[in-house]
C-alpha cells in the first residue's frame, strides 16, 4: 500500500490499524440515513438458521421415488427435528445431494451419488459408502467428506475448509482453485491436479497425472507415487520432519497410512515465479509461454 | 526540396513533406509499440474500449407526432417497475429498470462499494457484490443485493450465498471476453488477499474457466446445485460477455436460469489487458437484438429475464437498450462517475498524481484513483466522501430513469418496457445492420430485404 509503510502499521494500535486498512463499520451519517435506513427495520445480514442437533439421534431416508430437492428439504426438516444422524439409503446416483447443509451433521450416504455431492457445506460429517461424480465436496468450507470408492473430476474444487477424503483413486482437476483445508486421496489423480491452488494441502498417496500443481499460488502437494510432469510455476521442495509428522498423522486418522511410511513421498510447491511478473528477467517470461 | 535535405527552417507542423502521418502507424500506435518493447507484456489498464464502434449515438428515436400520441411528461404514469426471474420463489423487484453492475471490492473501495449500495437502496434497485466475495457492510446497505459466483471462487462463502437476494454466475465480460478478472499487485492489501485467501501483493490473474463446470450440460447441474443451496428462492442470472450472442444465449436459456446479463464490448473493467478491452467482443446495440431473439425463439419470453450493461451513459442509452429488447440495465462506469471518477475534485491533483487531466484518466488498474474509488489507499480513499457519495449516484440512477421516461412518454408508452425497436432509426448503416432497425428516412434496414413484412 502506497501511503501507510508495513513499519507504520507496526506502530499503530490494533484499533488504528483496523481503521487504516478501512475494516470499520462506517456510520451513517447524512441523507440516505433518514430516507431509508429504518432502525426498526429487517437486518439484512443475519447468518441462517443452525437448528441444534444430536448426534445420538439417528434415522433413516429412502431417497427411492423422492427427487433431489425434496431429499435435501427432507433433511432439512429433520435437522429442525433435532435429529443429528440422517442415514440416506438408495441415493439412485443423484445430483446436488446434500449441498449447503451449514450446520453440524453426521450425514450418511449408502450408496453413489452424482455430481457437486455435498457441495457448499459448512459443519457436517459425511460418509458416501459408494462412488461420487464431478466436483464433489466443492467449495466446502469446514467439516470431513469420507468416499470409500472412486470420485470423479474436479473433486474438491475451490475448496476453503475442512477434509475431503477419497480412499479410491479421483479424476483430473483434482483441488482445482483449493483455497484451504485438505484433500486426501487414496488411488491415483488425474491430469491438472492442484491447478491455481491457493492454500491448504493435497496429498495423493498413488500417482499424479500431467501438469501437476500447474499455476498454483501457494499450497502444498505431497505425491506417494510418481508425478507424470508438473505444471509451470510448480517446483519440489523438501520433505522436511514438520511435513513428515503432519502426513502421518492425517493419513493415520483416516486410516489410509501406506505401508511403507511417508518418507517416499514427494513435496510440490509454487514457484512464485509468477506472483509479480514484472520482476522476471527477460528469458524467464518465457515461462507463460 | 527533396527528402532528406536539410531544412532552411523549421518544418511547419502542417510541411506534408516533412510529416509522416501514417494511417497505420499513427503516433499513439507507435508509442503503444516503444511501452510494450519496454515492458515484455501486454499493457494493463482500466476503463473501457477507447475506439469507435457503433454504438447507442448511432440510434435515434421516433417519438409520436400524428401517427402516434403521446404521453404527457409529469402528470401521466409511466412504469418503470421490473421484476427479474418473475419464476422464483422470491423474484428481485426493482423499482427502476436500472441498478449497479458487479464490481469488486478490491477494485473499488470499502466507501465506493458502500456509497453505491446506499444510493442504490435509495433508488430502490440493486447491488451484485463482484469478485472477490461479501463485504458485509455491502450486503447491510443494499435492500437488494447480487451474490456473484465467479471462475476464481475467491471469498465464495455458502453463508453469504443464503443471504443474496439473486446469484449471478460471471462467464464472461464484455470488455475482456474470454478472459478472468484482474488485480494489480498495488490493490491486493492485506484485506483483499485474506478475502481471496491469496497471498497480499501478488499479481492475481483470475481463472476464465469455472473449476467445477466446464460446458452448459454441466453449468445446467451447477445451477440446480445453487438452486438447492439457496431452497429455490432466489433467482440464478448468467451473466455472459457479448460474442457469439445467438448461440450462446440459445445454450444459456437451456441451462435454465431465470435471467441472462448480456456484457457489450462497451463495458467497462478495473483491469484488463488494453488489447482485450479494444479486440474482444461485440456491440451492444447488435448483442441485444440477437439476445432477445434467442430468448424468443425458445419461447421464454417473461420467464428469462435479459438484462444488458456497457456503455450505459444516460436515460436515452438506457431507453435505446430497453427498447432493443433489454428487461433491465446494469451500470458500472458511469455509476463510478457519479462517485466522482475524473472529476476535479479539490483534494485531486491528477497530474502529479496520475500523469493525465481530469477526464483522461484510465488508472483504475494501478490503485492510485485520484478520487478515492478505484484504491484501496487509505488516504486516497479519505477523499471519497460516502455520505454525499450516495446521494450523487441515487441521483444519479434516478437521473437516468426519468430521462429514459421521458423518451418512453414521448413515444407514447406507459410502461417503459413497452419501447420496441419500432421507435427507433438508425443514423447509420452499419447500427441499421446490427441493431435491425431501419436507416432513418428510408424502410430500408440493412441486411433484411423487406423489414416490414419479415
Ligand atoms: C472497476 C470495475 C470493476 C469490475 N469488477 C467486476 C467484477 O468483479 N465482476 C464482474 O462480473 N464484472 C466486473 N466489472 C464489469 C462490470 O460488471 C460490467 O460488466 C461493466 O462495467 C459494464 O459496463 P459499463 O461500465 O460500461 O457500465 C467491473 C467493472 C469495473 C469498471
Ligand atoms: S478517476 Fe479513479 S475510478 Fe476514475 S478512471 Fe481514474 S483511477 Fe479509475
Amino acid at each position: 500500500m502506497a501511503s501507510v509503510t508495513d513499519a507504520e502499521l507496526k506502530e499503530m494500535t490494533q484499533e488504528e490499524r483496523v481503521k487504516a486498512l478501512g475494516m470499520t463499520t462506517e456510520q451513517l451519517t447524512g441523507k440516505s440515513l433518514y430516507i431509508e435506513f429504518d432502525p426498526d427495520a429487517e437486518e439484512r445480514f443475519t447468518y441462517p438458521w443452525a437448528p441444534d442437533v444430536d448426534f445420538n439421534k439417528r434415522t433413516e431416508l429412502d431417497c427411492d421415488g423422492l427427487t433431489t430437492t425434496e431429499v435435501n428439504a427432507k433433511v432439512r426438516d429433520l435437522m429442525n427435528e433435532g435429529y443429528g444422524t440422517v442415514v440416506l439409503q438408495n441415493p439412485r446416483g443423484m445430483h446436488s445431494l446434500g449441498v449447503g447443509i451449514l450446520n453440524k451433521l453426521n450425514l450418511i450416504i449408502e450408496g453413489s451419488t452424482g455430481y457437486f455431492a455435498v457441495g457448499l457445506i459448512d459443519g457436517p460429517n459425511v460418509r458416501i459408502n459408494g462412488r461420487v461424480g464431478w466436483s464433489c465436496g466443492e467449495n466446502m468450507m469446514s467439516g470431513t467428506v469420507m468416499i470409500e470408492k472412486n470420485a470423479g473430476s474436479t473433486f474438491g474444487a475451490a475448496m476453503r475448509g475442512g477434509d475431503l477424503v477419497c480412499r479410491g483413486s479421483v479424476g483430473s482437476r483434482t483441488g482445482i482453485d483449493q483455497k484451504g483445508g485438505t484433500i486426501i486421496v487414496g488411488g491415483d489423480t488425474g491430469a491438472l491436479s492442484g491447478f491455481m491452488m491457493q492454500r491448504g494441502r493435497m496429498v495423493v498417496c498413488g500417482n499424479a497425472g500431467k501438469n501437476l500443481g500447474d499455476s498454483m499460488y501457494d499450497g502444498t502437494i505431497y505425491v506417494g507415487g510418481e508425478i507424470k510432469s508438473l505444471g509451470v510455476d510448480a517446483v519440489t521442495a523438501e520433505l522436511t520432519d514438520l511435513d513428515k509428522a503432519w502426513l502421518t498423522r492425517k493419513l493415520k486418522q483416516y486410516g489410509m497410512m501406506p505401508d511403507k511410511g511417508v518418507d517416499h513421498f514427494t513435496k510440490v510447491v509454487a514457484g512464485k515465479m509468477l506472483w509479480n511478473y514484472d520482476n522476471l528477467e527477460p528469458n524467464e517470461k518465457k515461462l507463460i509461454l | 526540396m527533396a527528402d532528406g535535405d536539410m531544412p532552411k527552417k523549421p518544418a511547419l507542423a502542417r510541411d506534408v513533406n516533412r510529416i509522416g502521418d501514417s494511417f497505420i502507424f499513427p503516433p499513439r500506435v507507435m508509442d503503444d509499440i516503444h511501452i510494450k518493447s519496454e515492458l515484455g507484456r501486454y499493457r494493463m489498464r482500466g476503463f473501457s474500449l477507447f475506439k469507435k464502434i457503433p454504438h447507442w449515438d448511432d440510434l435515434t428515436f421516433m417519438p409520436g407526432t400524428l401517427t402516434r400520441f403521446v404521453i404527457e411528461g409529469y402528470r401521466e404514469k409511466c412504469d418503470t417497475d421490473v421484476k427479474i426471474g418473475p419464476r422464483a420463489k422470491r423474484p428481485l423487484e426493482l423499482d427502476i429498470p436500472i441498478y449497479i453492475t458487479g464490481m469488486s471490492f478490491g477494485a473499488l473501495s470499502y466507501e465506493a462499494k458502500t456509497a453505491l449500495a446506499r444510493g442504490a437502496t435509495m433508488a430502490g434497485t440493486a447491488t451484485c457484490s463482484g469478485e472477490g466475495g461479501m463485504i458485509p457492510d455491502e450486503r447491510r446497505y443494499s435492500s437488494k443485493w447480487f451474490y456473484q459466483c465467479i471462475q476464481s471462487r475467491y471469498g465464495f462463502n455458502p453463508n453469504h450465498l443464503v443471504l443474496a437476494d439473486g446469484c449471478e454466475f460471471f462467464i464472461g465480460q464484455g470488455c475482456k471476453v474470454g478472459l478472468g478478472g484482474h488485480l494489480m499487485g498495488q490493490k491486493v492489501t492485506d484485506q483483499v488477499a485474506e478475502m481471496r485467501s491469496l497471498p497480499a501483493g501478488i499479481d492475481q490473474r483470475s481463472p476464465a474457466r469455472h473449476p467445477d463446470w466446464l460446458g452448459p450440460d454441466d453449468l445446467a447441474l451447477k445451477i440446480q446445485e445453487i438452486r438447492e443451496a439457496t431452497d429455490w428462492q432466489i433467482p440464478i442470472q448468467l451473466k455472459l460477455g457479448a460474442a457469439r450472442v445467438y448461440d450462446d444465449v440459445r445454450m444459456a436459456v437451456k441451462c435454465d436460469p431465470d435471467s441472462i446479463y448480456i456484457d457489450g464490448m462497451e463495458g467497462g473493467t478495473g483491469a484488463g489487458p488494453h488489447l482485450a478491452t479494444e479486440d474482444t467482443g461485440v456491440p451492444g446495440i447488435a448483442a441485444i437484438r440477437q439476445a432477445r431473439k434467442a430468448i424468443d425463439d425458445l419461447g421464454k419470453r417473461g420467464e428469462i429475464t435479459l438484462i444488458y450493461a456497457g456503455g450505459i451513459r444516460n436515460g436515452a442509452d438506457v431507453a435505446k437498450a430497453i427498447a432493443l429488447g433489454a428487461d433491465a440495465i446494469a451500470i458500472g462506469h458511469s455509476a463510478m462517475m457519479a462517485l466522482n471518477c475524473n472529476k476535479d475534485i479539490p483534494e485531486a491533483n491528477y497530474p502529479e498524481e496520475i500523469g493525465a487531466e481530469p477526464g483522461y484518466c484510465y488508472h483504475c488498474h494501478t490503485g492510485r484513483c485520484p478520487v478515492g474509488v478505484a484504491t484501496q489507499d487509505p488516504v486516497l480513499r479519505s477523499r471519497l466522501d460516502p455520505d454525499e457519495a450516495a446521494e450523487r449516484v441515487y441521483n444519479f440512477l434516478h437521473t437516468l430513469t426519468i430521462e429514459a421516461q421521458l423518451f418512453a412518454r414521448a413515444c407514447g408508452k406507459t410502461n417503459l418496457h413497452s419501447l420496441e425497436p419500432e421507435d427507433l432509426a438508425a443514423l447509420t448503416m452499419e447500427a441499421s445492420a446490427m441493431a435491425g432497425v431501419p436507416l432513418a428516412g428510408t424502410n430500408h434496414t440493412v441486411g433484411i430485404e423487406d423489414y416490414h413484412h419479415l
